[in-house]
């Protein structure tokens, strides 16, 4: 019988039900696979303040989470690599239109092992494969096919077949730091994360949209103080710095 | 309802993949079936958990191992590019990825078939002289084929299904290495996709509905025979 007991108690706790009593406010967070590292640092800087708050993150690409908050998948604050999605959860009144803030800038480069001789847009095409994230599915390779597209190489690098999609930054990332491809167009926060590849150039923010993260908060969110609470902490100096130190641009006034 | 001459590209990619796939995988499965069945060396059960292993990894763990072996930088990799052949970012990577995963499904059904076969037929075989190789050739071989069969519509199934290993190994390219798996992914990931992504949901499914149809039919079909 003991054991029987035993036995139903791990099962609750993996299910993740507390017999015992009610624990303690608990905030989903849904954000952009490319900000794991970086919201990551944020949740535990603001345990050290609040270490009775339980924060859940859930990393996926915007499109993926953007789905699940509108099929009902519990969230608190929303962070999307891409304006989109959040537009096509503000129609879906999936978010609060006035908690919606522009959290995070990023921008673009070139990266990869081989030396000297790429130094900016005029020299790829002379390479033989370039990794970049899928333009049809992921919004980094939509900024990136509209650099190539204002170059004016998109059509040819894609017509002779030189340009590698990925399914993410992370893995065109992968591709380029294993020297499977020439380089790899990535996000300047994840080329930081490369073992071996590095930055050969930086892509100039003038060819593409403004690289933006916008985050907001579901209605659920709007109503949980520990949600609020956590929400107006991302907005401060001190997540600031954090996102600084992964490479992130802060917007001067993200407060808009 | 409308398919789009993407959406045919990556059907016709896909059948290709599979078909190749699975031609490729079937005289390895009937090798490697014969050595499980028919070996009592010690590593014989060894070997019949490295090929079954496929079955149960996660495709994306197949993907990335085959990526470090067949990459630049990896053994195989070093030694294709000595020879001037480029597998990644191919679709002959997708062939590759496909065969792994769908091999452990042809494995299992033809060792069902090869356990099946009278053993006195071969050993009448082999007291009349007949070496290893003959036996395998003239008596093993045509009475597997049924196995052969119905283990080849699971694999072509199963291949046409592919998607974490061929992600990693052949890219996401579409017209070239963008299979119906990683083109309904594409779909799903982009605002307003739903459409193209149940088209192809519903191809897929039919493709693999009938399979498993064809599967069942030639099974029955076989063991009414026996």
């Amino acid at each position: 019988m003991k054991n029987t007991a035993l036995i139903l108690s791990v099962i609750c706790a993996m299910l993740g039900f507390n017999p015992a009593g009610s624990s303690a406010a608990s905030i989903h967070i849904a954000a952009a696979a490319s900000l794991s590292y970086a919201v990551k640092a944020n949740i535990a800087a603001y345990k050290k303040i609040h270490p009775e708050v339980d924060i859940l993150p859930n990393f996926a690409s915007s499109g993926a989470l953007a789905r699940q908050l509108s099929s009902g998948a519990p969230a608190h604050i929303y962070i999307s690599a891409n304006p989109k999605w959040m537009a096509y959860l503000e129609e879906q009144n999936e978010i609060e239109p006035h908690t919606k803030v522009t959290l995070l800038q990023n921008s673009l480069v070139f990266t990869g092992l081989s030396g000297a001789e790429i130094s900016g847009m005029e020299s790829l095409s002379g390479l033989k494969r370039i990794a970049m994230a899928n333009p049809a599915s992921a919004p980094a390779g939509q900024y990136v096919e509209h650099a190539l597209r204002a170059t004016g190489i998109y059509t040819r690098l894609q017509q002779e077949k030189r340009l590698i999609f990925a399914k993410d930054v992370r893995q065109a990332l992968l591709y380029a730091d294993r020297g499977e491809v020439d380089g790899a167009f990535v996000y300047h926060t994840d080329a930081l994360l490369a073992q071996h590849a590095r930055i050969l150039f930086q892509v100039d923010p003038a060819l593409h949209p403004q690289i933006v993260y916008p985050a907001a908060m579901t209605p659920g969110g709007a109503e949980s103080p520990a949600a609020l609470d956590f929400f107006a902490f991302l907005q401060q100096e001190t997540a600031r710095s954090i996102f600084r130190k992964y490479g992130f641009i802060v917007p001067p006034d993200s407060g808009n | 309802m409308r398919i789009t001459p993407a959406d045919m590209d990556a059907l016709w990619l896909s059948v290709k993949v599979a078909t190749v796939a699975t031609a490729v995988a079937i005289p390895v499965a009937f090798l490697l079936a014969a050595l499980l069945v028919y070996t009592r060396w010690r590593i014989t059960p060894l070997l019949d958990g490295i090929v079954n292993l496929p079955l149960v990894l996660p495709p994306v763990v197949v993907g990335y191992l085959l990526l470090l072996l067949c990459g630049r930088q990896g053994p195989i990799g070093e030694i294709l590019s000595a020879l001037d052949i480029q597998l990644i970012f191919t679709w002959k990577a997708a062939v590759l990825a496909c065969a792994i995963i769908g091999l452990p499904l042809l494995i299992r059904s033809v060792r069902l078939g090869m356990e099946q076969i009278d053993p006195h037929l071969l050993h009448a075989a082999r007291s009349l002289g007949a070496s290893r190789t003959n036996t395998l050739i003239h008596i093993i071989l045509p009475l597997s084929l049924p196995a052969i069969a119905t283990g080849s519509t699971l694999a072509f199934a199963r291949s046409l299904g592919e998607f974490g290993a061929t992600i990693i190994l052949a890219g996401n390219i579409p017209g070239v290495t963008q299979t119906i798996p990683l083109a309904i992914y594409d779909y799903t990931n982009t605002p307003g996709g739903e459409q193209g992504a149940l088209v192809l949901c519903l191809i897929s499914i039919a493709i693999s509905y009938v399979m498993l149809l064809l599967n069942e039919g030639l099974r029955r079909h076989w063991n009414r025979q026996h």
